[in-house]
């Protein structure tokens, strides 16, 4: 039975496995900046990080099925990453304008 | 052929580094520059992986568009240094501790996973645009013209939130001005 876990690329290939380990490395590495840093803006980067180890999944995906929806669907995930942080960082700003915040845990207004 | 994973292992070590690097650095500058290091990297991979078009997506509308975003509000808020007193005790190894429990799960779950044969398809034009465009104007038609309402939805958000107008620190010391008064 093949090792269909082999890509090709071009003339090589190259292990979907190792690809998605980095993908996964990077999403913890995403997952702990938002757990330790409390700069908002540090938090918001961390959340795109995560967002571009998920993508790398899909691409791996699409190029190990020769299946394209991976890649559409990529796209899909970067113009919500984009809509996201748009509104986040207008957000931060918004609350920028009334004080500042050095730390995210100060943000605490809202709880009952 | 080596070629491929010289690449691929350059790439990864790249993005490792400057993964670390994002949520390392005590700047907030730093990581955001660190994170556009991290998207040109993976883009590289992106185009290993016979992705050429997400390749040119990610490097002029992620690494070019929104991190420039990023930067802008980076340079119009100011240097921002973190405390180094916390709220949250334990916070650092409580972290690690969650994110390892999750990690470890994610490994365990990935372990004895096959992956199915890939389809049957001509792999000489997988990933340009035309292929992308078939795609993505027949059977995603609907997903992606949802994408532009999103899109305008944000706009219309981001420029209400980011409007001029009376902030909240004038009305408070308009407020103070008229009890003054009253006084």
């Amino acid at each position: 039975m093949p090792d269909y876990g082999q890509i090709q690329v071009g003339a090589g290939t190259l292990d979907a496995r190792l690809v998605l380990g980095l993908a996964f490395i990077l999403f913890l590495l995403g997952a702990v900046g938002v757990l330790i840093r409390r700069n908002p803006i540090v938090i918001l980067v961390c959340i795109e990080l995560m967002l571009n180890a998920a993508n790398l999944t899909l691409i791996t995906f699409a190029a190990q099925l020769h299946n394209l929806e991976g890649q559409l669907f990529t796209l899909m995930t970067m113009t919500v990453a984009a809509a996201e942080a748009v509104v986040g960082l207008a957000i931060l700003i918004d609350i920028y304008r009334v004080r500042d915040v050095d730390d995210i845990d100060e943000l605490s207004e809202l709880k009952g | 052929m080596i070629v491929p994973q010289i690449v691929f292992w350059v790439m990864a070590v790249i993005a490792v580094l400057a993964g670390i690097g994002v949520i390392a650095s005590r700047q907030p500058i730093r990581s955001v520059l660190s994170l556009v290091a991290v998207m040109l990297a993976l883009s590289v991979i992106f185009l290993l992986l016979s992705a050429q078009f997400v390749f040119a997506v990610q490097v002029i509308v992620y690494a070019g568009a929104v991190m420039v975003l990023f930067l802008f509000v980076v340079a119009l808020l100011g240097p921002i240094r973190e405390r180094t007193s916390r709220r949250l005790r334990f916070q650092w190894p409580l972290s690690i501790l969650i994110v390892a429990v999750f990690g470890v799960f994610v490994y365990a779950e990935a372990q004895g996973i096959g992956f199915r044969a890939p389809d049957k398809v001509d792999m000489t034009f997988f990933g340009t645009v035309e292929q992308i465009a078939i795609g993505l104007f027949t059977t995603y038609l609907f997903p992606f013209e949802l994408t532009s309402i999103l899109l305008l939805v944000a706009a219309v958000g981001a420029i209400y939130l980011s409007r001029g107008g009376r902030t909240a620190s004038e009305i408070r010391r308009q407020e103070e001005e008229e009890e003054y008064n009253v006084a």
